[in-house]
């Protein structure tokens, strides 16, 4: 009898979504925001990347506060899963192939994170991208040996003061007479790795956040114990 | 005439709130909190493509300029970067799901949203001092249930 | 260059560095929060000061608007900004094994909360929103009990989805518009947005940022996560951070929304709250519980009160939430030691008089005893609803009636076991000195209101006539036309 209600409200609403959007007027899109920041992006940030200009510049404060999410998501993990008991079991390690593919991929990993994230400000990618393969390259050799386990302080640390550096980097520019998170430094010869002022700085540091936190997430997750 | 509904914007949308209406149908229909958790995951996945398409434009490039070559007509770079912190938070609240459900795994040994919420009355009740309501579920039962019967529940039901 | 930015960037920045600096000094990580938190108070207090009729809009990274981000600093907002800010250092939460994480929770909250508050942008306000939801996850499993963790659970799931419904929401408004930014969305909304998928639109983020107002029929996580968070986060939650949701859909309405049937939805769905949540807090037999409904049923009041169109609407719900800031909290403090079954509270007076005698008082004014200032609030809900000569206001202000009938049967039902001469057999404990303090306080803060009603009244009038004031609000903003720049 529920899964009968479910369906007709789902049938309903599906309805309604159709006619919601039969309604839709797609006739004024070139009107918006986002052509306005194209058509200025590249005189006002110096980044070549737009997404770039918008995720760090723009809506910069945007950025700030989903690095945020992170961290208190990562920090509740912690707090919800608490800390493994030393003489609780752990996993065996695994088959040769996944240990010897993550030792070979952990520097690869690490390399291309860091190039992903340096060059947010001109290719696709930057510092969410990189970060998440950051993580991943910490997170691999902890599927290929459950024993050993992520230094959770040193990810603390790491996760606060890149989070701090962000925020610092915004105070700064107060300092200085501008908004918080105005864009600071020479801009530079646009689409030059060296370029976009404080945007690259500003990706390097959530790049790092990102890695740390999704890091220390994974890592939370892999040390909860299994039901015993 | 029936061709022109099946242009690219009717196709794209089609699938956006699909998606929104699939994890809607996972949230209501099913009792297993994982598959309500996915069904989160889906929902937020239809919202952010229905954010993406919101100025798409068939043909546009992506807001880039390689090599000072400034394409002519360029995709709308605010829903991308919307969309990029969508998905973010979208994953933070994922991660935290799931550590939830770890926990409440291990205290009530089921993930029956029904077991789950009757358990949590009874902690409730018991902390309060006062009496359980009667209820036309038998809660003696649920205390026993062991931990595994949950999937077979939900495949058999 | 606006010292404003700091009310934010200040609590979060401390809330990053505060386990860093646990590692060097214990005693500084304890107390750099509340002093973090002073400072961000002052600054927002010296703001208010000169704000005068004029409201302050920042942009952040100096970006124009509407391609920027905007600040937007009026006296409704800076209000629940300050509340927000002076409510968590009131109600700095304590808790045993996780002091740590729940000071950077309450940074966090803080910190987000002002931001919330004072957003001049429709996805700015998703992230913040979505930033304090999570922090109120993190508060309400800080307790660390097994059921705080099975309803933060249950509780996510309806934000969860709530959420998604929200960003949805926005999608279909960006899709409309083209932009983001309120001001210049308060602009193009009656060309634009005043139609089918406005009003889609609407009732998605009704329904996303109703969750954390206790919107009828996504406040299920209501009792639950009252009942089993600790008795501060419970004060926070329903005092202060469901106002702060109730003030994005404020500003929905006055600057975006204005189809009469986003009225009439407010209206249904007020009623409902109000009906359901008194009856099941009639219902309850335990303090907290009791106390979750009740809020759900003032909640319901203020969706009433948000259906009246114009400015009388905006001024009765402004009441009826400072009210409900200053009381609830108050109650959930006192819930503190009382919140199991009400039957144990046999003879509590004897123990407590101070507690008791407050509950009373708060009681009466919950249920619109005059002279209280709850009797106030509500009149101003009652007399416009009945100038409207609507059967459906007509049918609001019989169920807000009722309700408050049912607030005094079970409110009583409190006090009378309370100064109960029965003995008990287990003794009660007597309340902790600092949350009775803060309760006394707030209480006293409701006493004051009495002998200062009309000034009271007439600066929130003010601040409504400026929260409903759309033209300064475009003006301040100044988001630049976006027609110049088709390509």
């Amino acid at each position: 009898m529920r899964r009968f209600t479910a369906a007709l409200f789902l049938i309903g609403l599906g309805v309604m979504i159709a006619a919601i959007y039969q309604h839709m007027d797609f006739s004024n899109t070139a009107l918006n925001a986002g052509q306005a920041i194209n058509s200025v992006a590249a005189q006002e940030t110096g980044a070549a990347n737009f997404v770039t200009s918008v995720v760090l510049a723009y809506r910069g404060i945007d950025t700030l506060l989903e690095l945020t999410i992170l961290f208190t998501a990562a920090m509740i993990g912690g707090m919800v899963l608490g800390k493994r008991r030393v003489d609780a079991p752990r996993d065996p390690d695994a088959g040769f192939i996944l240990r010897t593919g993550a030792d070979l991929l952990f520097p690869l990993l690490l390399v291309v994170g860091l190039y992903i994230i340096l060059h947010g400000h001109l290719t696709p990618g930057g510092g969410f991208q990189g970060g998440v393969i950051l993580a991943s390259a910490f997170f691999l050799p902890l599927l290929a040996r459950p024993g050993s386990s992520i230094n959770q302080d040193v990810i603390s640390i790491v996760e606060g003061l890149a989070g701090a550096t962000f925020i610092l980097i915004g105070l700064l520019a107060m300092s200085e007479g501008y908004e918080f998170l105005s864009p600071l430094f020479d801009k530079g010869e646009l689409g030059a790795l060296i370029s976009a002022g404080s945007l690259p700085v500003l990706y390097l540091a959530v790049g790092i956040k990102v890695g740390s936190e999704l890091a220390g997430l994974l890592a939370h997750l892999a040390e909860a114990e299994a039901v015993d | 005439m029936s061709m022109e509904f099946l242009d690219g914007n009717t196709i794209l949308y089609s699938a956006a709130f699909g998606l929104m209406l699939i994890g809607i149908g996972g949230i209501v229909i099913s009792n297993h909190l994982m598959r309500i958790i996915f069904g989160i995951a889906l929902l937020e996945a239809g919202a952010n493509l229905l954010l993406l398409l919101s100025t798409y434009h068939e043909g546009a490039s992506a807001p880039i300029i390689v090599d000072g070559i400034i394409p002519a007509m360029m995709a709308d770079p605010v829903p991308q970067a919307l969309v990029l912190t969508a998905i973010v938070i979208g994953v933070g609240i994922l991660a935290l799901a799931l550590s939830l459900a770890i926990r409440v795994q291990r205290a009530y040994g089921t993930l029956d949203m029904r077991e789950v919420r009757l358990r949590l009355e009874q902690e409730i009740c018991d902390e309060a001092g006062i009496e359980m309501p009667s209820s036309s579920e038998k809660p003696a039962e649920v205390i026993k249930t062991p931990v595994n019967s949950v999937v077979q529940q939900e495949s058999g039901s | 260059m606006n010292l404003l930015v700091l009310m934010i960037a200040l609590p979060l920045l401390a809330a990053f560095l505060l386990s860093i600096i646990d590692r060097a000094s214990s005693f500084a990580a304890r107390v750099i929060g509340p002093l973090v938190l002073l400072a961000t108070a002052a600054i927002g207090l010296s703001v208010w000061s000169q704000l005068g009729d004029a409201p302050q809009a920042v942009q952040w990274g100096g970006f124009q608007a509407p391609l920027g981000i905007t600040l937007y600093a009026d006296q409704f907002g800076l209000l629940f900004a300050l509340a927000m800010t002076i409510g968590t250092l009131l109600l700095w939460p304590r808790s045993t094994g996780n002091q740590l994480r729940s000071s950077s929770l309450a940074l966090l909250l803080a910190g987000t909360g002002s931001g919330l508050a004072l957003s001049g942008d429709l996805f700015n306000i998703y992230v913040f929103y979505e930033l304090m939801t999570v922090v109120s996850y993190g508060l309400i499993a800080s307790r660390g009990t097994s059921g705080s963790f099975a309803s933060t659970l249950r509780y996510l799931v309806i934000s969860g989805f709530g959420a998604a419904l929200a960003l949805a929401g926005i999608a279909l408004v960006y899709q409309a518009t083209g932009t983001l930014n309120l001001a210049q969305l308060a602009q193009v909304a009656p060309e634009k947005l005043n139609n089918l998928q406005g009003f889609a639109a609407f009732v998605l983020m009704l329904v996303g940022f109703g969750v954390k107002a206790e919107l009828f029929p996504v406040n299920m996580w209501v009792p639950e996560v009252y009942a089993t968070a600790s008795s501060r986060v419970s004060a926070l939650l329903a005092g202060v951070v469901s106002k702060l949701a109730l003030l994005i859909i404020m500003r929905l309405l006055i600057l975006v929304f204005h189809q009469p049937e986003a009225l009439t939805v407010l209206l249904v769905l007020g009623i409902l709250g109000v009906a359901t949540g008194e009856l099941a807090a009639w219902r309850a037999r335990d303090l907290n519980r009791m106390l979750a409904f009740s809020s759900i049923g003032q909640l319901g009041v203020m969706f009433i009160a948000l259906s009246i169109p114009g400015n009388a609407g905006i001024f009765a719900a402004l009441a009826v939430a400072v009210h409900h800031l200053f009381l609830k909290p108050a109650m959930f403090l006192l819930a503190a030691r009382w919140g199991g079954s009400i039957r144990r509270l046999c003879g509590a007076a004897k123990t407590s008089p101070v507690a008791a005698g407050l509950f009373v008082l708060l009681s009466l004014s919950l249920i619109g005893v005059p002279p209280l200032p709850g009797f106030w609030a509500k009149l101003l809900v009652i007399m416009p609803l009945l100038t409207l000569d609507q059967p459906l206001y007509y049918f609001a202000v019989f169920i807000i009636l009722a309700a408050a009938s049912l607030e005094a049967n079970y409110l009583f039902r409190v006090v009378m076991k309370l100064y109960d001469k029965q003995p008990t057999a287990v003794p009660h404990k007597a309340h902790a000195t600092a949350d009775l303090a803060t309760a006394v306080f707030l209480g006293g803060g409701l006493i004051a209101a009495v002998f200062m009603l009309v000034p009271l009244a007439d600066r929130l009038d003010s601040i409504a006539a400026q929260a409903t004031d759309v033209s300064t609000y475009i003006q301040t903003v100044a988001p630049q036309s976006l027609e110049g720049d088709v390509q």
